[in-house]
């Protein structure tokens, strides 16, 4: 357990800048825009309106219902979080190119050596990876994504006192505000057994390609269901393509995309476009109806066949 | 790890060892016996299959034959094995990234036989600071990290894989002089694999030369000053010298120096005497005319 606690911190150590410097960044950037046009919105008065999710949430106070205001604030309380969105971008991608990486620039700077000169296991270098990418990861964006998320409801509550409407009692005093952060992060075991497949296939093609570990591990699914889409149509077999675009490309790529297990069940797609406002409730609902689907669990098995694949790689392909 | 290997004599033991890359035959079915508490070096031209072997030992590449490092199989018993054998394998394989302190910490925070306490004691004689990077330092800076970090585990066997490629004469001399001053004592072995031969004949105890795959010859220092002599001839005695057929002959001042083998039959260390001032050849004159071709 001491060993894997060093394996995370050394994790940690090599990739701060993506998985703690870029969400600051991405925060600090959005907070500072955020706060910048509340402020152009508060002295340019009634000409600007200021929206978040949609909902114009500064208007001028006498023209402010007593009803809009309560729906602004219950938009507000559980939409808060929404405003991290970017950062969840952010992860995918440190993510996606953090696990293609992992083992390979190690061979390629040849550090190998150096890691297989110690008593660490090569099971244990790569579970702590992916405990990295699944686990720590996420955690850390969605503590910045909720400061940020807090922040931006703090700036937008300052406008809109600034034009006369309070809403700080009803946002500081809502229930959903202090669940939101705890709900995403209940959403945290489903992402990552989603995620497993993309994980598994990055990190087995990272320990395996001799170069171009990117060409290999997006052009192999796609030149493979490319070609397979092609015969179909010139020899009408008449296979469903599409099932391979969603189910090998999809879920081998994407996988890492927090949330794109609502793309897979059209119900979902359907509730989550009918919401008119942001509930948490419900998407950590249906997120977690995909443990009853063997989507969830046939990609996370296939998933933790390519991790077992690719700690056999590291153990024996030599680095060069 | 005591229960799994007791005390043990003979720290690698090869038989058969048999190292394919497709067509290509890296590792030609050597044997050898390397005893505990010695300094051997393995020399051996580029593609020889020196580094293959050491792989090998080290569980880092499959193999064909027999192969027992420390009592233990390198192919399936490699994470017992890493307790007890510590590498450096090539030069500057550390991380760009890693800092002194984090190294330091980490390999404390892994390594059951780290002293961390020897290896800053080690760190303080360099101009290494706990903050610096991999990247920031020289090649002979990394290699002064990695060495404080691998004298500092208290291994059984130490491998080194030409470790001091492209460094200095200060900080390969410092590099040989730290490691048999500060590390190597009766109960540790070490195996090293250097081009600068020169550099390491005095601290070695052992010598194999690898050549083609093979093992050409493998001898302890005192075997090799019993059997190989070299000799300075002056010319009169040129031709009496070449009857005998020595395995090598140069030019030094307008003098023959040649190199005889003991071992070859009617060759005596009178009759070698008799031809001139008598002397222990160097391990990089052996080296070079046994690797010409003329001991197959």
């Amino acid at each position: 357990m001491n060993t894997m606690k060093w394996l995370l911190k050394r994790e940690f150590w090599e990739h701060k800048g993506g998985f703690f410097w870029a969400p600051i960044v991405v925060s600090a950037i959005m907070a500072i825009i955020t706060a910048g046009s509340v402020a152009i919105g508060v002295t340019k008065g009634s000409e600007a309106n200021i929206r978040i999710n949609g909902q114009v949430v500064t208007k001028l106070a006498d023209q402010f219902s007593g009803e809009e205001k309560a729906a602004a604030v219950a938009q507000f309380a559980n939409g808060y979080m929404a405003s991290g969105v970017p950062l969840l971008f952010v992860l995918s991608f440190t993510i996606f190119f953090y696990c293609l990486n992992a083992l390979y620039d190690e061979r390629k700077d040849r550090s190998v050596l150096f890691w297989k000169s110690l008593p660490v296991t090569d099971g244990a270098t790569v579970l702590s990876k992916i405990a990295m990418a699944l686990g720590l990861a996420p955690l850390m964006a969605l503590l910045f994504g909720t400061i940020l998320a807090l922040l931006i409801v703090v700036f937008i509550s300052l406008g809109a006192a600034a034009m006369g409407v309070n809403i700080f009692g009803g946002v500081l005093s809502s229930a959903a505000l202090y669940l939101a952060p705890l709900q995403i992060a209940a959403m945290l075991p489903i992402y990552a057994l989603w995620a497993l497949p993309t994980v598994g296939w990055l990190l087995m093609v990272g320990a395996w390609a001799r170069s171009k570990p990117l060409l290999w591990a997006v052009g192999t699914p796609l030149l493979a269901v490319g070609l397979i889409a092609w015969f179909n149509k010139m020899l009408a077999f008449g296979w469903d393509i599409d099932w391979l675009w969603k189910y090998i490309v999809g879920r081998g790529l994407l996988s890492v995309t927090p949330g794109s297990w609502f793309a897979y069940s059209p119900e979902d797609l359907e509730m989550v476009g009918r919401m008119k406002q942001v509930a948490m409730g419900p998407l950590l609902a249906q997120t977690w109806q995909q443990v009853t689907t063997p989507n969830l669990w046939i990609g996370a098995l296939v998933g933790a066949a390519m991790i077992y694949a690719a700690i056999r790689l590291r153990r024996w392909k030599d680095e060069r | 790890m005591n229960a799994v290997n007791p005390v043990v004599d003979v720290v690698v033991k090869a038989s058969g060892l048999t190292k394919r890359y497709g067509k290509s035959v890296a590792v030609d079915n050597i044997s050898f016996e390397i005893p505990a508490g010695r300094i051997i070096g393995l020399i051996g031209p580029n593609g020889s299959g020196k580094t293959m072997t050491l792989k090998a030992m080290l569980g880092l590449v499959p193999f064909e034959g027999e192969l027992r490092v420390l009592g233990l199989d390198p192919r399936t018993q490699r994470d017992e094995l890493m307790a007890n054998v510590s590498f450096i394998a090539d030069v500057a394989v550390l991380p760009r990234w890693l800092r002194v302190s984090e190294a330091v910490d980490f390999v404390a925070g892994v390594h059951p036989k780290f002293d961390r306490a020897k290896a800053e004691r080690y760190l303080k004689n360099t101009k290494l600071t706990p903050k610096m990077k991999v990247k920031e330092m020289s090649k002979g800076m990394i290699v002064q990290l990695h060495l404080a970090l691998v004298m500092a585990i208290d291994a059984k066997l130490l491998v080194l894989d030409e470790p001091t490629l492209g460094l200095d004469i200060l900080y390969r001399k410092q590099f040989y002089q730290n490691l048999l001053e500060d590390y190597f004592d009766e109960q540790k072995t070490i195996i090293v694999t250097t081009h600068q031969v020169e550099e390491i004949e005095h601290i070695l105890s052992d010598l194999m030369f690898i050549r083609d795959g093979r093992i050409t010859l493998s001898a302890t220092m005192d075997e090799i000053g019993e059997r190989f002599t070299e000799v300075m001839v002056p010319a009169d005695k040129v031709e009496a010298g070449r009857a005998m057929k020595p395995i090598d002959e140069r030019q030094v001042f307008g003098k023959s120096v040649m190199l005889f083998d003991g071992s070859v039959n009617g060759v005596t260390r009178e009759k070698i005497a008799a031809l001139g001032e008598t002397r222990s050849p160097g391990i990089a004159d052996l080296f070079v005319a046994t690797m010409k071709g003329t001991y197959a």
